[in-house]
């Protein structure tokens, strides 16, 4: 069961469709993967002590994320399934040799009887291998040319155009737009509501001092520009 | 105003560091919005000064421009250490006026609070880039660490090789887990405290000291 959810831990098939609407059990939508052979269940003892809590098996899922992470940034951990991180490196070893065990995890019985969809690995078999027949695909698929219609490329135009000199301008007007969404670094959505791009602020030499409601900043301009 | 304000600390700034033999280094308080920033600035400060930084509450974004507390004199062991404190806004990617209106606000004190704590939010992400020499990253232990904002900035603080203590506040509540925090950044020592109520600021304290000092 590579995948789990962090809220409840319940365990997921590789493919499994029922992630993608949140988790059946308890709607949370973060999943962590685990690799196969990885122990889903981590050994209670391979943490330092803490009151049982209802978070304790997210809170082993997020560090584990954050130790692979961190093992796959270093280039240490390779083979990619060392849940452990780098302060067990013999645990992991041994984890690595086993098989994913149901009896190996006699501390979190509750995600093991909430298995349901066992066919998940054929069923992502024949996803990746067969090519869909006609007949399953849903009646209301728009005809070819409609589709066709909608898939265009962004630059291209929807009406031909009757005005030649005008040809260029909507190309530009979306570009625009598009780099504004992921450039801007305080987007106004209307006065009062405001989306930051924190690692644009961060990045600019200048910095947003004041905004104003017609969506014009007011900026402290840098000492290097200023002395020329 | 608030410019008026920065202006006459930056001043006075300058002015204190041609006296002092060594600078203070400046600590800025970070973390997401209502994580207990400014009652631990507070905290610190009455601890250590007897004054306050800045107000706090329960609303978030009350806090909307940096506020400083400078020459903190911090004893450990014998030894003192000076830091500035630099309390900032709370870091968040939106923020929506309408969020504010729940907590019995006018439509036009909440547009300007929320255009307000933008500002914030773009001078507290400067700061990071070039005024402070070390970070406190406050996380209310009560609530998911795993976040965009905090993954983003403790990334940030780590690429520019800053000392990072990581205080997991608001230990006093009952949904406190510290241990999740623990697991989320297990790159960084993570203190369990609670700002309100003064636990474990003695430990806070020596860290203070041993990472910044």
């Amino acid at each position: 069961m590579p995948h789990q959810c962090t809220d409840c831990g319940r365990g997921f098939d590789d493919g499994s469709k029922e992630m993608l609407s949140g988790c059946p059990n308890c709607g949370g939508n973060k999943f962590q993967y685990q690799p196969e052979g990885a122990d889903i269940s981590e050994t209670p003892d391979a943490e330092p002590p803490e009151p049982p809590g209802p978070d304790s098996s997210v809170a082993r899922t997020v560090g584990k994320t954050a130790a692979s992470v961190r093992d796959f940034v270093s280039g240490s951990g390779t083979d990619g399934n060392r849940p452990g991180g780098r302060s067990h490196p013999d645990t992991d070893r041994s984890a690595d040799s086993q098989p994913s065990d149901p009896s190996h995890t006699p501390d979190s019985p509750s995600t093991e009887p909430e298995r349901t969809s066992t066919t998940e690995d054929s069923a992502q078999a024949s996803a990746r291998g067969d090519i869909v027949e006609p007949d399953e695909l849903p009646s209301d698929v728009p005809s070819a040319s409609e589709s066709e219609h909608q898939f265009r490329p962004v630059g291209a135009d929807p009406d031909p155009p009757e005005d030649p000199d005008r040809e260029d301008r909507p190309d530009l007007e979306e570009l625009r737009a598009e780099l504004n969404d992921q450039f801007e670094s305080i987007k106004v959505l209307e006065p009062g509501q405001y989306e930051l791009n924190l690692m644009e602020l961060y990045d600019r030499e200048e910095y947003i001092i004041a905004l104003q409601e017609d969506g014009h900043y007011s900026i402290q301009v840098p000492e290097t520009i200023r002395s020329e | 105003m608030g410019l008026l304000t920065n202006l006459k600390d930056s001043i006075s700034r300058a002015a204190s560091t041609l006296f002092s033999e060594e600078d203070p280094k400046r600590i800025g308080i970070y973390g997401p919005p209502n994580a207990g920033k400014t009652t631990l600035a507070n905290r610190i400060a009455r601890d250590w000064t007897g004054d306050a930084v800045g107000p706090e509450s329960h609303v978030p974004h009350e806090t909307r421009r940096a506020r400083r507390k400078e020459n903190v004199e911090i004893e450990r062991d014998g030894k003192k250490v000076t830091i500035d404190i630099v309390d900032t806004p709370g870091v968040t990617t939106k923020v929506d006026y309408t969020e504010f209106l729940e907590h019995d606000m006018e439509k036009d004190d909440a547009v300007r609070r929320s255009r307000e704590a933008t500002e914030g939010v773009a001078e507290a992400m400067h700061w990071l880039r070039e005024d402070v020499d070390g970070v406190i990253y406050v996380l209310d232990s009560a609530t998911d660490p795993f976040t965009q904002v905090n993954t983003m900035l403790i990334g940030i603080i780590e690429s520019q090789d800053l000392p990072v203590l990581i205080l997991a506040n608001k230990i006093d509540l009952e949904e406190s887990s510290v241990q999740r925090i623990r697991n989320a950044y297990p790159q960084h020592e993570t203190i369990p405290l609670s700002a309100l109520e003064g636990d474990n600021m003695d430990e806070v304290y020596d860290k203070i000291a041993e990472y910044f000092g």
